[in-house]
């Protein structure tokens, strides 16, 4: 809640098709997967959630300049800070 | 002598940058596939010949990082540090299209003091959306000479080869990552105690956690206040994204990108098939187009297959002496062994389906649409492809387990797998389908086809729903989660497809042929001898086949095999069957063969017309269910047995898989049978 009234969500819950960017993550107890970094979901990188499989499946997620494609579950987007971008 | 020293190289990059195309245009006409029987721990090598020069090319399974967080990425890992020494140099396969995250991995290994050759593959997919790479720059960014390729139409290949020849592997003058001024003195000293001469490998000796080959980490041996601040996988961040904040600096005068670009074929067809309903549509057709070509493609080799071993049997059985040897012959080993060679088409054609689904970039796709549906099953999205794989064969299907990182998952898939409809199956569902259903149809559909359908689908419920039980009660360990590239759709490439699949249909004839070949002797063996039966014999020789060891010993295993409905002779069947399924029919046909009152009888219809002393059929409708269902559920492959041994490093999980396996198979083939006489 209080991510929301700073302006900021979390990359799941993020509405689709709308340019977005990360800000950060969430990550005080180090549960998040380093593969997010590892594959470059950076800070300061732009995004665009394209599809979402049913019964909240995986998020399909363009991102950076090169436009890049990754699959990844709520679980994993709720750790990444992201805000929307005019 | 060899006066050529061969040279050896590794060829390294991301998943899905091209890698294998590259491999295949390198590596032309020598290449030996991966040999899953044996432990090999590079996927596999090939050759080529330049200038006199022979070169040795391994090629790894990709990965993103040196920190390994699946089973192949280890593999990677370990084979990059450990055989340092051993090869000449790395190429490392750079996608124009993602240049910031393969930098990640380049500039690790680079920093390990590995010499590498840098190859940029693709640029001209990147100029296509709008992106131009200033390669000249990019090369002196990086203080290394780069070759483009595109390795599709063989440019950039010779240069390649050129460059291995005159050895212009660079070694990095300075460490790319700078390490943490905090720990700076930390590392100097672990470095210092455990002579290690190269800063990065000290880092990686905290940083990793634990040990990775021959660097081992001395993280348990810190003192208190120290572990404090060094928490591995904060170091690990801490380095990631300090080299992607390099490579931004690098990239960011090396790359222009103008506002437009076209549509990639990507997105195009990403729209219908990642699609919420449209997608499962897709995914369903190509099951049913493969499964379709599974059985009525390959009926036109298995016909021709059937009658040259056929011929084979006849022109033996006519032309070898009389005797012992030549039933041995003609109706033993030649059946045994036509019956695994007839299977051969269909494993293909499903194999050759699977190859071309993977490297088009489709499977990945599957991932996406299946990992919510196969999540409440304590799977993985990633457990699609060797479940699918499975109805091929359980052995790669195991290894191809690699890639899922949580251990539970993986271990759930390795477990569950084995219930997957193989082709091994196939020739035993064939026979006892064909002795208890009848040629009836309804609407046009042979109920024998069905029947074949409804045992591919038992395979797959059972094996969801013995994931779905198993998930309870195994521990989880460590975190569950997905996330992956979804890369952009290649062409496959159908010809070095065709040839891994060659390979890999030949390794599963010759393997399962010398199989049935030994058993087939060993069966002809203990048939034709028998106890004494006067006092002067040491053994009694050309018995009767009801005198022989083998009625012998398959008596001696009645009273367990008899509420299954089974006589002796499908308990020596079932019990052969345990080295490999498909054995089961070599050993019928030998042992049918033997019965020599009318040796111009076909087997099946011996066995059709065989009787029980009480007078019953031996291949009863409730017998033939019971076997049915036996084969589906039991573990009885010494082959995959030893692959999930060596997957699971675990005698406890592999002793585990056959008991749960064989106990199911035995209490529901009870069951059935005791219900259906």
């Amino acid at each position: 809640m209080a991510l929301k009234e700073n302006g900021l969500h979390k990359l799941s819950g993020f509405p689709k098709n709308r340019m977005g960017k990360i800000l950060g993550y969430d990550n005080d107890s180090l549960a998040m997967p380093n593969k997010i970094i590892e594959m470059g979901l950076l800070p300061e990188t732009s995004f665009r959630i394209l599809y979402q499989a049913p019964f909240s499946g995986p998020m399909y997620v363009e991102f950076g300049n090169e436009k890049s494609r990754i699959a990844l579950r709520e679980e994993e987007g709720d750790f990444i800070i992201v805000e929307e971008l005019n | 002598m060899q006066d050529i020293q061969r040279k050896q190289v590794l060829l390294v990059g991301n998943p899905n940058v091209g890698k294998s195309t590259v491999f295949n245009a390198l590596c032309n006409k020598k290449q030996k596939t991966g040999n899953y029987a044996g432990v090999t721990v590079a996927s596999h090598s090939g050759y080529y010949t330049y200038k006199n020069e022979e070169v040795e090319v391994v090629d790894l399974p990709g990965s993103y990082s040196i920190y390994p967080s699946s089973e192949d990425e280890a593999i990677f890992s370990k084979f990059v540090i450990d055989h340092q020494q051993d090869y000449a140099g790395v190429i490392y396969i750079l996608e124009a299209l993602s240049l910031k995250r393969g930098l990640l991995l380049f500039q690790q290994i680079q920093d390990l003091g590995v010499p590498m050759i840098l190859v940029v593959n693709q640029v001209d997919q990147a100029e296509k959306r709008g992106i131009t790479i200033d390669v000249e720059k990019f090369s002196e960014a990086l203080g290394i000479k780069i070759i483009r390729t595109n390795a599709k139409e063989q440019i950039g290949i010779n240069d390649i080869k050129e460059a291995v020849l005159h050895n212009t592997f660079v070694k990095a003058e300075k460490q790319t990552f700078e390490t943490p001024n905090e720990h700076k003195d930390f590392i100097h000293k672990v470095a210092a105690h455990k002579g290690i001469d190269n800063e990065y490998k000290a880092w990686l000796s905290l940083s990793l956690g634990t040990d990775l080959g021959k660097i081992s980490s001395v993280v348990e041996q810190l003192n208190e206040p120290d572990s404090k601040s060094l928490v591995p996988k904060r170091l690990q961040v801490q380095e990631t994204v300090r080299r992607y904040q390099h490579a931004d600096t690098i990239l960011s005068d090396v790359i222009s990108k103008k506002p437009q670009f076209k549509e990639l074929l990507t997105e195009k067809l990403d729209r219908v098939l990642v699609h919420k309903f449209w997608g499962y549509v897709v995914f369903m057709m190509i099951l049913l187009v493969i499964f379709q070509s599974v059985f009525f493609l390959a009926e036109y080799p298995m016909n021709w297959i059937d009658s040259l071993f056929a011929w084979l049997s006849a022109f033996t059985g006519e032309h070898l002496p009389e005797g012992p040897i030549n039933s041995l012959i003609s109706k033993g080993i030649v059946p045994g062994i036509g019956g695994i060679v007839i299977f051969a088409p269909q494993i293909g054609i499903l194999l050759y389906f699977l190859y071309l689904l993977e490297d088009s970039g489709y499977m990945a796709r599957v991932v996406f649409l299946m990992d919510r549906i196969l999540r409440p099953f304590g799977l993985n999205g990633k457990s699609i492809v060797p479940l699918v794989s499975g109805t091929a064969c359980a052995i790669p299907a195991v290894i191809s387990t690699r890639n899922i990182e949580n251990l539970k998952e993986r271990l759930l898939t390795i477990l569950v797998t084995p219930f997957m409809t193989c082709s091994a199956r196939l020739p035993v569902y064939s026979i006892i389908i064909g002795l208890i259903i009848s040629d009836d149809t309804v609407l046009g559909i042979k109920y024998k086809a069905l029947v074949l359908m409804g045992m591919y689908l038992l395979g797959f419920v059972v094996a969801l729903l013995s994931a779905a039980v198993l998930n309870k009660f195994i521990k989880n360990k460590g975190k569950t989660y997905l996330v992956m590239d979804l890369p952009t759709y290649k062409k496959p490439l159908f010809a070095y497809d065709l040839k891994m699949v060659l390979g890999k249909v030949w390794d599963f004839i010759t393997g399962a042929g010398k199989i049935i070949f030994i058993v087939s002797i060993i069966i002809w063996f203990l048939s034709y001898f028998g106890p004494k039966q006067s006092s002067d014999q040491w053994v009694a020789t050309n018995v009767e086949l009801d005198h022989s060891y083998l009625a012998k010993m398959g008596r001696g295993i009645e009273p367990v095999i008899s509420p299954l409905g089974y006589d002796w002779k499908m308990g020596v069947g079932i019990l052969t069957s345990f080295v490999a399924r498909e054995v089961f029919v070599g050993t019928m046909s030998t042992l049918y063969s033997l019965e020599d009152d009318a040796p111009e009888v076909k087997v099946i219809d011996k066995m059709r017309r065989d009787v029980k002393p009480n007078g019953e059929k031996v291949f009863s409708f409730a017998t033939g269910v019971s076997v049915l269902l036996f084969y589906a559920f039991a573990m009885q492959c010494i082959s995959t047995l030893a692959v999930v041994y060596r997957e699971t490093k675990s005698w406890k999980w592999t002793a585990f898989q056959v008991a749960m396996m064989t106990g199911l198979a035995y209490f529901v083939s009870m069951l059935a049978y005791q219900i259906l006489k």
